[in-house]
């Protein structure tokens, strides 16, 4: 009898439990549906005005001074102002929070700030806002990531409504990186300080910061009083899926009405579908090879090099891998970088010359070469390369690792990392200065490669605002790279989205997304 | 209480070598410094970043700083998200919570009337039904699986949402999803118990008795096929509440698995470091949990190993 009680006293105890567990889990999901009510749920709601965008990461930080990273700026850019803009049609700079701008000496500039522009919170921007927001960058204790953007930036500071800056020597790319300055607001952000100002952010854009569920998502609204005219979009929600099929799945369901990073594979799983449409542009993006002509390795050598570059069948990579979304290249530049010249000749896909260059170079029994490479790479490149080369007689050893343990190794002053890597680049600047020094020049983190005359080259270049000696210096470097071969350019990279037919965009070089281009069709 | 003292002194002990562990691991690999400057950054960029994050120091300060994080409780910042980590990852332990309970649940009432009705009903047409979902649950990758539940359930019938995390109907397709594995283990070792109990003598005997099945199963055989299942139940639950990353990064689902994955992406130090405690912690606890239910459904356990000392 007194056993019999124990067990079941023992079941009430289990089945007590259970429910106890099933009630606490129901709560904290109802909790959680219910802090996020006012959303629409399930379908994209095109009614509601409300675009539904899927971004591969989430935001890091919402604060434009403490991050340098891709997805955060598709959201911030949307609640802040830049200083400058570029025309997405001809990328030439024009007004932003600026309204003229001119250079008194090589290293001094004034821009002349718009006088009726409010942030978010009422009170209105001025030039100590735009002086402010580089000054904290600058600031050393701030630890901005994007503090190397702007070091070439000696002094930034107000002049009743002009900004005056003063740079260290005379700064060609000082106005592209002006374009991807956001302008904080001084008085909010010294009132509530740096930790608030990333999760309540107030800037003077076309979008309002609503609301930052994290892990999941972010709202913004429209900003009805925008200087610049009322954004068609009413609102916007910003949903983090890191998962590529996923992003596609909720396009396919009508979840999103938006998602970047789309593969060439997407492609048609989205075509198929009629009430969708694929967005794609060229961009700034180079995919390079880079060789290690430091280490003593056989890429040490031109010829090999030349080897390499003669060995790559660049079409069948554009056109099988790729599905066409993807330009040839002549040169470690795109066609929109300023710098590019278009005289230069590359090289052609051609095994034979290859395989009798590598026998001019001593290597006639083949070689082996290692390439490191990280997932955040297309590994299906990194593949079509090693099957190329195989067939001259390169045997191509691909060493995979995560990226920060990649980026570890190649940028390690020992160099030795190997022989070629792949990679993906832009400067967001569009000038070859952002390419060409950081990949090439001696000493710096990126290079596997040193020669004083590419070096002085590009060292001209980039002190002085001269276009004509600019481009002069560029065709020096360029053809030295020619010659010397410490890399090449594989292809310009574009830039792919999956979108509802009902939404109109035009996308730009630089990957921007200001949703207040957007335009519903209907 | 000796027994309990003894197995919670164990417990904090491996938590400590899981800490010193991930400690070491990470700084041995990547780094963070690398992830946070952009591609033109300089060396002397770099450098700033890096003594300003304390990590110029030699390996063995920085562990010392880290131990005493660890007493004081206070986790550190977190590299990119400029927040105190210990508030990140408690935004994130209630999905993650919530994703294991409802899998859990689904892995209970599922997968142990599975086993049951395949073991009682062994050779018959319903074992020949049931058999194959269990070994499809077994054998499917959880990203096959949860991409099949999204583009029959959200993309082909729209009835459930692809991904996010927005109400009630989000988590069904990840908790499936996560289920299915745990399902399938619990199924078979509820079978495989059972069965053994079905051939024992005192079942033939009640059997002979005329002793219907639905009494039996009460009276006898779920009480000794329990314990068994009751461990593997305890670590599925554990690896529920751990081996939710792939789940969590395909739906998007915003728990403590895909915070990892984006902390060891971006080599967040102290984040992984938060995560990688806070999950061995949480597993650790729940295995101490499933020792100490042993003792209390069967005495004897508790008494062997006391007396055995």
């Amino acid at each position: 009898m007194k056993t019999s009680w124990r067990s079941v006293q023992k079941t009430a105890i289990l089945i007590f439990g259970l429910l106890f567990i099933i009630a606490l889990a129901g709560c904290s999901v109802a909790k959680q549906a219910d802090s996020n009510k006012p959303q629409q749920q399930g379908e994209a709601s095109t009614d509601s005005r409300k675009l539904v965008v899927d971004l591969a990461n989430e935001a890091a930080n919402l604060d434009p001074g403490l991050q340098y990273n891709f997805d955060s700026y598709a959201v911030y850019r949307n609640i802040f102002d830049n200083l400058l803009r570029r025309d997405p049609a001809t990328n030439e700079f024009t007004a932003g929070v600026a309204e003229a701008w001119k250079q008194d000496s090589p290293t001094e500039w004034t821009f002349t700030i718009r006088s009726d522009i409010k942030f978010h919170n009422g009170d209105p921007l001025t030039a100590e806002d735009a002086a402010f927001s580089i000054q904290r960058i600058l600031d050393k204790e701030f630890l901005s990531p994007q503090y190397a953007n702007f070091n070439m930036i000696a002094s930034a500071e107000a002049e009743g409504n002009e900004l005056k800056i003063t740079t260290n020597e005379p700064s060609p790319t000082l106005l592209a990186q002006l374009v991807n300055l956001s302008i904080v607001p001084k008085k909010y952000v010294e009132e509530v300080g740096n930790e608030q100002f990333n999760l309540n952010p107030v800037g003077s854009g076309a979008y309002l910061f609503d609301s930052w569920a994290k892990g999941t998502n972010i709202t913004l609204k429209a900003n009805e009083e925008y200087w610049d005219g009322k954004p068609e979009v009413a609102a916007v929600e910003f949903r983090f899926v890191p998962d590529r099929a996923s992003r596609v799945a909720d396009l396919l369901s009508g979840k999103a009405d938006f998602v970047s990073g789309v593969s060439p594979d997407d492609v048609e799983s989205i075509q198929s579908n009629s009430n969708l449409q694929i967005i794609s542009t060229p961009t700034e993006r180079i995919a390079f090879l880079a060789f290690n002509m430091v280490d003593d390795t056989p890429t040490k050598s031109t010829a090999v090099n030349q080897a390499i570059a003669h060995g790559i069948n660049y079409d069948s990579i554009i056109e099988s891998l790729l599905q066409g979304y993807g330009e040839r290249v002549t040169q470690v530049l795109t066609p929109l970088s300023f710098g590019y010249d278009p005289s230069i000749s590359g090289f052609d896909y051609d095994p034979e010359k290859a395989k009798e260059l590598l026998k001019e170079a001593g290597y006639d029994n083949g070689i082996t070469l290692d390439l490191p490479t990280s997932p955040s790479f297309d590994q299906r490149v990194v593949q079509a390369i090693q099957g190329d080369l195989d067939k001259i007689g390169i045997k191509v050893n691909i060493v995979s690792t995560d990226h920060a343990t990649f980026l570890k190794k190649v940028q390690d002053p020992a160099r030795k990392w190997g022989s070629l890597r792949y990679g993906i680049w832009s400067c967001g600047c569009m000038d070859a200065d952002g390419t060409l020094l950081p990949l090439f020049r001696t000493g710096t983190i990126w290079s596997s490669y040193s020669n004083p005359e590419f070096d002085q080259a590009v060292d001209a270049a980039r002190t002085t605002t001269d276009e004509a000696v600019r481009i002069e210096n560029y065709k020096t470097a360029l053809n030295i790279l020619q010659q010397d071969v410490p890399g090449i350019g594989l292809y310009q990279h574009f830039a792919i989205y999956g979108a509802s037919n009902k939404l109109q965009w035009q996308p730009d070089p630089q990957e921007n997304f200001f949703v207040k281009d957007i335009k519903w069709v209907k | 209480m000796l027994y309990v003292g003894r197995r919670i002194v164990q417990a904090l002990v491996s938590i400590f070598g899981v800490a010193t562990i991930i400690f070491f691991i990470l700084r041995l690999t990547g780094d963070p410094v690398l992830l946070m400057v952009p591609q033109n950054a300089t060396a002397e960029d770099i450098a700033v970043l890096r003594h300003a994050l304390g990590l110029d120091q030699p390996v063995g300060l920085q562990y010392l700083q880290f131990l005493k994080q660890i007493f004081t409780a206070d986790l550190g910042y977190s590299y990119i998200q400029n927040m105190p980590v210990l508030d990140i990852v408690m935004e994130r332990i209630p999905y993650t919570i919530d994703l294991a309970i409802s899998a859990l649940i689904l892995t209970v009432i599922i997968g142990v009337p599975l086993g049951m009705i395949t073991a009682i009903y062994k050779g018959t047409w319903i074992e020949k039904i049931c058999m194959p979902f269990i070994l499809v649950g077994q054998s499917m990758p959880a990203f096959w699986t949860g991409i099949l539940l999204i583009m029959l359930f959200a993309v082909q019938l729209k009835w459930l949402p692809s991904s996010g995390a927005e109400n009630l109907q989000s988590l069904i397709l990840p908790a499936m999803t996560l289920a299915s594995l745990s399902i399938a283990t619990v199924a078979r070792m509820t079978r495989s118990s059972m069965l053994e109990q079905l051939g024992q003598d005192y079942v033939r005997t009640a059997r002979s008795k005329g002793v219907g099945i639905p009494r039996m199963l009460y009276r006898h055989l779920l009480r000794n096929a329990s314990i068994p299942i009751i461990t593997v139940i305890g670590l599925e639950c554990a690896n529920l509440l751990g081996g939710s990353v792939i789940t969590e990064t395909i739906f998007a689902w915003p728990g403590l698995g895909q915070l990892t994955i984006q902390a060891i992406a971006a080599r967040d130090f102290p984040l992984v470091q938060a995560v990688v405690v806070l999950g061995a912690a949480v597993y650790i606890f729940i295995n101490l949990i499933t020792d100490l239910i042993y003792g209390w459904i069967d005495p004897r356990i508790k008494l062997g190993r006391e007396t055995s000392q």
